[in-house]
């Protein structure tokens, strides 16, 4: 324990002092998403005075607002960036850097994006959960905040986060064998953000194509967290899903390990 | 003027070519964005197959106004691209200097050098939704209002462009700037929308401030019912007009700034 804290500590704070140092981008990038927010609070806003009555497939405007915010901070905390990291390191050569040290190349990125994660969870999600829990003390009159729900999300959502974080790390790879991502990852982010239930959740969705999707591994991404905290899904279905985040964590941290092994025989660096 | 279109084409031959050099990359760009549009009518669709209509707008209406939001949108898109890149890493890099050692205008050359052709996503999903519903919604389709339809269209994309601009030349003092391009540009969501649906304050902001509700439901509004011309389509000439020249004021003051970032 002692050595791995040793070890990759380092580049937790390398994280942390990278992500402060270009706070600016993640702020604003945030804002814009909070745009977004605020659009479809006034949509759904406008849906629900035109239906006239108080649920929309069984979320009442309340439910709504807080699937919204949380959803989307769900989003942008458990998203990871490793994909694009690897795929530059890749193609500029610079991994070959990362692999002449005595750490292990995953464990290194891991690290470094818990730091990034300790400063978006003090100076985002925080804020955020706050305004959505004085939000709906206002509406309701008393405190909705469910301490059992909220440690069971933290719990599914850091099993969200590993997962985004290998998924990401498979995605990285494919800058092995295909020489520009870029693409892809506009390709793989539109993808994500449809099928993990961001823009509609899934429960709206017609019954077939929602048990699918639930299934997938995007639903652990943001959605399974996010109903759990809105509490949702009952005993059983927590324990199901939860079940389920873990079996996908495990299906692409091996599946990660064989594009590993596979791959690295294939690393051309081009200069350097 | 002719020898910009010539040093126009020239630089367009050399996008394309590029582009067939990377297939899969603009297949899967355009695919994207193709489908990031298609969950956004999945999305009315699903809302419709509950309410009868929204804030008093049909569904036709609705796809309306959201396809013809994406045809500036779109346009722009295409033809603009390279100034994220100025405000994310040209002028960061030290790269802008290329620009200002050439014998025509810096910011004819940046937008001229990049083609993108992956705007053809947006811009197919618009003109289809259009399209689609322009029969059965009731559209006002006289000689005039196809003319201001098609004069509007340019109008509407030069919003986008002026924002895109004047937030791109800040990087001219601050060496880096996209993210606050990103910012303004975001609030393009609230265009797909009829703006009443907003509140007061959201409304002025995104009429007059970040004007981008002259880029989807106004001009939109006018091709529906045929009122109120004058603001609906004036107004989209007018404030896309100011705006330009005060992005380009910016611009021209950042230029002045400018100072390399060294190489």
């Amino acid at each position: 324990m002692h050595k791995v804290k040793k070890l990759y500590f380092p580049f937790t704070r390398a994280g942390i002092q990278e992500l402060l140092a270009y706070r600016m981008n993640f702020l604003c990038f945030f804002f814009g998403e909070l745009f977004y927010c605020f659009v479809m609070y006034y949509v759904w806003k406008a849906v629900f005075e035109s239906s006239g009555s108080g649920t929309f497939m069984d979320f009442s405007m309340n439910d709504m607002v807080v699937y919204l915010f949380i959803s989307n901070v769900t989003g942008f905390i458990t998203s990871s960036n490793v994909c694009e990291q690897v795929g530059d390191e890749i193609k500029d050569g610079s991994i070959s850097m990362r692999l002449i040290k005595p750490v292990n190349c995953n464990l290194s990125y891991l690290f470094k994006e818990l730091g990034q994660l300790v400063v978006l969870l003090t100076l985002i999600f925080v804020p955020m959960v706050l305004g959505v829990e004085i939000y709906r003390y206002c509406v309701n009159g008393f405190i909705m905040f469910n301490i059992v729900n909220f440690l069971l999300y933290l719990l599914s959502a850091s099993f969200a986060y590993l997962i985004s974080f290998y998924l990401n790390l498979c995605f990285g790879f494919m800058a092995f064998f295909v020489k520009n991502l870029w693409g892809f990852n506009i390709l793989k982010k539109s993808l994500i953000k449809f099928l993990s239930g961001a823009v509609i959740p899934l429960a709206f969705m017609p019954n077939i194509i929602k048990q699918i999707l639930e299934l997938m591994p995007f639903a652990s991404l943001s959605y399974t967290p996010v109903m759990i905290y809105m509490g949702k899904y009952d005993t059983q279905q927590i324990v199901f899903n939860i079940l389920l985040q873990l079996f996908w964590l495990m299906f692409f941290y091996v599946l990660s390990k064989l594009i590993w092994k596979k791959a690295i025989k294939y690393l051309c660096v081009q200069g350097g | 003027m002719k020898r910009a279109w010539k040093i126009y084409k020239i630089l367009t031959i050399q996008n394309l070519k590029r582009l067939m050099e990377y297939k899969i990359d603009f297949l899967t760009g355009a695919i994207s964005f193709l489908i990031d549009q298609a969950v956004g009518i999945g999305f009315i669709f699903i809302i419709f197959s509950q309410i009868p209509n929204l804030a008093g707008f049909t569904f036709e209406q609705i796809v309306f106004i959201y396809g013809f939001s994406l045809i500036p949108k779109g346009i722009d898109h295409l033809l603009t691209d390279n100034l994220w890149s100025v405000g994310y890493f040209i002028v960061r890099k030290g790269d802008f200097d290329k620009y200002l050692t050439r014998p025509i205008n810096p910011l004819f050359h940046v937008i001229a050098e990049n083609f993108q052709l992956d705007a053809i996503g947006e811009l197919l999903v618009g003109i289809v939704l259009v399209c689609s519903v322009a029969g059965t919604v009731g559209m006002v389709v006289t000689p005039l209002s196809i003319l201001l339809f098609i004069i509007v269209i340019p109008f509407s994309s030069l919003i986008y462009t002026s924002i895109k601009m004047g937030t791109a030349a800040i990087a001219f003092w601050t060496k880096q700037s996209g993210q606050i391009t990103q910012v303004f540009y975001m609030a393009n969501e609230f265009a797909k929308y009829p703006t009443t649906i907003y509140n007061q304050f959201i409304r002025t902001i995104i009429t007059y401030v970040v004007p981008f509700a002259f880029t989807g439901y106004y001009p939109a509004m006018y091709l529906l019912t045929g009122e109120n011309p004058l603001f609906n389509i004036g107004g989209t000439v007018i404030i896309s007009i100011i705006l330009f020249i005060i992005a380009y004021t910016i611009w021209c003051k950042g230029l002045n700034a400018y100072e390399s970032a060294g190489s």
